[in-house]
């Protein structure tokens, strides 16, 4: 069915407002936050100019960034604040939607995302500090004619039911995998202690960790722990 | 052509309104026979472990939930909420908030949108004190808001070119409040001087059954008696994905609505009203969803002003709730707070049973089942009540009434078999006439090993104690007739099954593809299943564990309907009659001869074949029953619970889907831990506020809390028939949970979540008796 995934290659309209800039005259200490989104707006309603390779140029409270996600270039204009989670989810063309926006305060960890291999709360993280650095989303662990080896456990295990908390908890375990081939199953509770299930699928999570460590094993006796899961 | 007279015939199902489940009659047209399933152990795909078809998008990311619906020249939604639980507006201002560039409309929530029960104290409120709304923006209604009734309710909105725009311009709407008293909590709203919180007062009537002197004199003369009171918080769904739709509506004659609902059906209604569209110009997709637990029915107030938003600028408006928003006005289960007093003989029987129960749903009328819930005790008497105080109504939640009534009676129930010196398990089944519940406290009082428990409750040595407890509930799980389902073979082979129903991660895509490719003698891979979308066939919401005895039903009519129109097309060239024809193994045998599945589709019509079906009766069938047993260990120098192993044990009829079931009974047990241990909303009493509306403060289990857990389905239940196990899995666990911290340390804490200070409290009680 991924097929039927929304076309959202469109670029999102920035409604013309021509009345606006007049609107704003005399307005005090709201005017003066107002011009600089409005800034970023007529910036927003520019063709979009590619910023430099890697990095972020920041203009009036807005940044053009270019945010290495699962192995392409992406480049987007966001708002300085705009965390990485919201940057891949609203202004990335097409979107990264994977990762949830579930909690928004870094405790659920349905948003996330492995920065430089290392597992993070991508809401906790802004757009502007995830430039230069390699962004692996769920998207990015496997597809769907190649899932790698822990999504192969939780179809098989079914570990999902809402599915809502999953890409968290891929993420987080297959980044774990990595760091310990060979978890006991209180190391793999404790791995995903940051991540919430309110379907309540955690014993078929914890079963679909440890089988995926036992297919990796398999599959790579001489090479646990290497590069291959990740294809980004 | 005449057509003959329906024949008709009275059924009895099940409807869940506002979390109360009663039984309706209704009339159905009496299609005389209906299919079988035939017996629960020869099936080939159904009643085994399938892999869910929707797993591999849900664990790649590919699955696109309502929330992640983005479209063109959308705008994102963002509500304000009262930070007050009572107060009067007597001035709100939008002129900065629509000032602010990107903002692209404000709105104002119109008084009769958001709490039931409140329209009427609101509506007089505002013909007495008219305000004046500064901006432009104007209400969608005649009627401003000016009364606000508990903290968190919906105030105002506004549509923004992004979510943080929409942030800036929340905080920019300016409104000055006149804070009125309130009263949050239920013992303080009761008393004879408090607040008014419905002009009606705080008590709504009580109903009463039994006759309560004959109770009290029968306790009397009884060797055991508890009387106590016992207290359950509100606690919440905290469904990961928010309540919230995207209206896609750019002022044509249709729209869309992207909805996270447990209703596709209950969308499209309402939203066309909001539009002012007819009905069938909305159209309400529900392709995949991220919990509901009983809070998504409806477009609910946030649908509404996304509604209102689109409407004025004719764009693609999300709106999502924030998790707080989430906490403070998108419901919960309600409270509880229960008097019970009852007496046993020291043969273990139950004897009599007062109850004064109180249902604390906030504006709500809040949910709890009636005691003495599945016992019969010779002489009983209850009232139940709710009490109103300032916060959001209720709303049904998983078994909406009934882990609350468990928790209470299965206490009791264990304190006089404590006080009895009797086996708790004993005296349950002396006293529960139903012997199903007797094999399934055995199975489950066998797998968690019973006999290993505390003899005496705190009986063991060391300062970790360990403790077992058992529990029971009771669900309806029937369903009714609802559903239309549509199969289209097409030439080429390929098979599809449509029905709007919605999948809310209880496996209802897999089931459905399931039983079509069973009928047909298909694999999983070889049907389509297209659900998620009101413009295919009807199909009810999914509440009350009604969703496969809805559904299912209907999907082996339609799946018995396709297999004889293919048959039909297909005999003449087997050269036998359709009747005998062998669908097995991807072919249609018979006759000697036998033709591959594409191969014989190649005889259909150009079109293909069409079969519909509906829901038949004796394909479903209700009553369930759900045994929970737990064990704990209790730090009894710290207080602390380590839940160490649950065991649940589920009766189901026919499990479409074993895999499936298992993960929906695992997913109630640990629901139910956390209304034992962990979770509860905390609010001011002063201040009328919650303090914990977030993540970081309402605490959910985690994977550190996981006991080994077992679900086991009961495959002594032979009814070759299929039932709901989504709230069964749920009610029992609780008191399992509560009854086994008693048994590990002695101390019996009657107000849940059951956390170290109430332990902590009971011990410092206990040697204070004791010295």
């Amino acid at each position: 069915m991924a097929d039927e995934r929304d076309d959202n290659s469109n670029k999102p309209e920035a409604p013309p407002d021509p009345g606006r800039r007049k609107f704003l005259k005399g307005v005090g200490v709201v005017g003066a936050g107002a011009a600089i989104a409005d800034q970023l707006l007529l910036h927003a309603s520019e063709q979009a100019k590619p910023a430099a390779a890697g990095g972020a140029s920041v203009e009036q409270g807005a940044a053009d960034v270019v945010l290495n996600v699962n192995g392409q270039k992406r480049t987007a204009r966001v708002e300085t604040r705009t965390t990485l989670l919201n940057a891949m989810r609203n202004h990335l063309e097409p979107q990264v939607s994977g990762p949830k926006l579930v909690c928004d305060q870094g405790t659920c960890g349905a948003c996330t995302v492995l920065l430089d291999d290392k597992p993070v709360y991508s809401c906790l993280v802004l757009a502007v500090d995830a430039t230069n650095k390699k962004i692996t989303t769920v998207e990015g662990l496997g597809t769907l004619g190649k899932l790698n080896e822990v999504q192969t456990a939780f179809v098989e295990k079914d570990a999902l039911m809402c599915g809502f908390c999953t890409p968290g908890f891929v993420t987080t375990i297959s980044a774990y995998l990595k760091k310990n081939p060979n978890p006991s199953l209180d190391q793999v509770k404790e791995a995903c202690k940051g991540n919430f299930c309110r379907c309540g699928t955690y014993p078929h999570v914890f079963e679909a960790a440890l089988s995926a460590a036992k297919t990796i094993a398999m599959n790579n006796p001489l090479a646990l722990g290497t590069e291959s899961e990740v294809r980004s | 052509m005449q057509q003959p007279a329906k024949k008709m015939k009275k059924v009895m199902v099940p409807r869940v309104v506002d979390g109360k489940e009663t039984m309706v009659e209704i009339e159905v047209e009496d299609t005389g026979d209906s299919p079988k399933w035939g017996p629960n152990n020869a099936h080939r795909l159904l009643n085994k472990n399938i892999t869910r078809v929707d797993a591999p998008l849900k664990v790649t990311g590919a699955a696109i939930y309502s929330y992640d619906v983005r479209l063109p020249g959308m705008l994102y939604g963002r509500i304000l909420r009262s930070p007050h639980a009572h107060a009067r507006i007597t001035k709100l201002d939008t002129t900065a908030a629509e000032r602010i560039p990107g903002v692209r409309a404000v709105t104002v929530v119109p008084s009769a949108a958001v709490v039931e029960g409140s329209q009427k104290a609101t509506e007089e409120a505002d013909k007495k004190n008219p305000i004046k709304v500064g901006g432009t923006a104007q209400p969608a209604s005649n009627a401003v808001l000016k009364i606000v009734r508990f903290e968190g309710e919906p105030v105002a909105a506004v549509a923004a070119l992004t979510p943080e725009i929409a942030d800036d311009a929340i905080r920019a709407i300016v409104v000055e409040y006149q804070a009125l008293p309130h009263a949050v909590e239920a013992r303080l709203a009761m008393k004879p001087d408090a607040p008014k919180v419905m002009p009606e007062g705080n008590i709504k009537a009580a109903s009463k059954s039994g006759d309560r002197e004959k109770v009290a004199a029968a306790i009397a003369g009884c060797d055991a008696i508890i009387e106590a009171e016992y207290s359950t918080p509100t606690v919440h769904h905290a469904c990961l994905e928010t309540h919230g739709m995207v209206v896609d509506y750019r002022g044509g004659n249709t729209a869309t609505a992207y909805a996270s609902t447990q209703g596709t059906f209950t969308i499209p209604g309402d939203t066309a009203k909001e539009l002012g569209l007819p009905e069938s110009a909305v159209t309400a997709v529900v392709e995949h969803m991220g919990g509901g637990f009983g809070a998504k029915f409806g477009i609910g107030v946030e649908g509404k002003l996304a509604c209102q938003l689109s409407k004025q600028t004719k764009a693609p408006v999300k709106m999502m709730l924030t998790r707080t928003d989430e906490f403070l006005f998108a419901g919960n289960r309600s409270g509880s707070w229960q008097k019970l007093k009852g007496g046993a003989m020291a043969d273990g029987t139950l004897v009599a049973l007062d109850a004064t129960q109180y249902r604390l749903g906030g504006l709500g009328d809040g949910s709890q089942a009636n005691q003495p819930y599945v016992y019969r005790p010779t002489q009983s008497y209850r009232e139940v009540s709710s009490v109103y105080t300032n916060q959001d109504s209720s709303r049904a939640m998983r078994a909406p009434g009934h882990p609350q009534a468990s928790f209470a009676i299965e206490c009791l129930i264990d304190d006089l078999a404590a006080k009895i010196n009797i086996d708790p398990i004993v005296f349950r089944k002396k006293n529960l006439p139903d012997t199903i519940y007797h094999r399934q406290i055995d199975r489950g009082a066998r797998e968690i090993g019973w006999e290993r428990r505390n003899k005496t409750p705190g009986g063991s040595a060391g300062p970790l104690k360990r403790g077992m407890g058992c529990a029971v509930g009771t669900w309806g799980a029937g369903g009714g007739p609802s559903c239309v389902v549509d199969v289209n073979v097409a030439r080429d082979g390929a098979v599809v099954v449509a029905v709007g129903s919605q999948d809310l991660g209880t496996g209802t895509r897999t089931y459905t593809r399931a039983i079509i490719a069973e009928e047909l003698g298909l694999s999983i891979s070889d049907v389509l299943e297209k659900i998620g979308n009101s413009k295919l066939g009807n199909a009810n919401a999914s509440g009350g564990s009604t969703t496969v005895p809805s559904l299912a039903p209907a999907l082996k009519d339609a799946a018995v309907n396709a297999r004889l129109a293919v048959a039909g097309k297909v005999a003449p060239l087997l050269g036998i009659k359709p009747e005998e024809v062998i669908f097995a193994d991807g072919k249609l045998s018979g006759g000697g001869k036998s033709l591959a599945w594409k191969q014989a589709c190649a005889a259909l019509p150009a079109s293909g074949i069409s079969a519909r079906g509906a829901w038949k009766e004796p394909l479903q069938a209700r009553g369930v029953h759900g045994v929970c047993f737990a064990e704990v260990e209790v730090d009894i120098e710290t207080g602390f619970v380590r839940p160490i192993k649950m065991v649940h044990v589920q009766d189901i009829g026919l499990p479409l889907n074993r895999l499936a079931v298992a993960s929906q009974i695992n997913g109630g047990m640990i629901q139910s831990l956390g209304m034992a241990l962990y979770e509860g909303r905390v609010m001011d009493a002063q201040l009328g506020i919650m303090l914990n509306p977030s993540f970081n403060d309402y605490k959910l289990p985690g994977t550190l809390e996981m006991p080994q857990l077992v679900s086991i389905i009961d495959d002594e239940d032979l009814r070759e028939a299929v039932l709901g196990v989504g709230e069964p899995s749920l009610i029992p666990a609780v008191g399992a949970v509560a009854n086994a911290v008693f048994n590990a340390c002695g101390i019996r804490v009657r107000e849940l979540p059951i956390t170290p200070d109430k332990i902590l409290m009971g011990m410092m009680k206990e040697e204070r008796q004791k010295s």
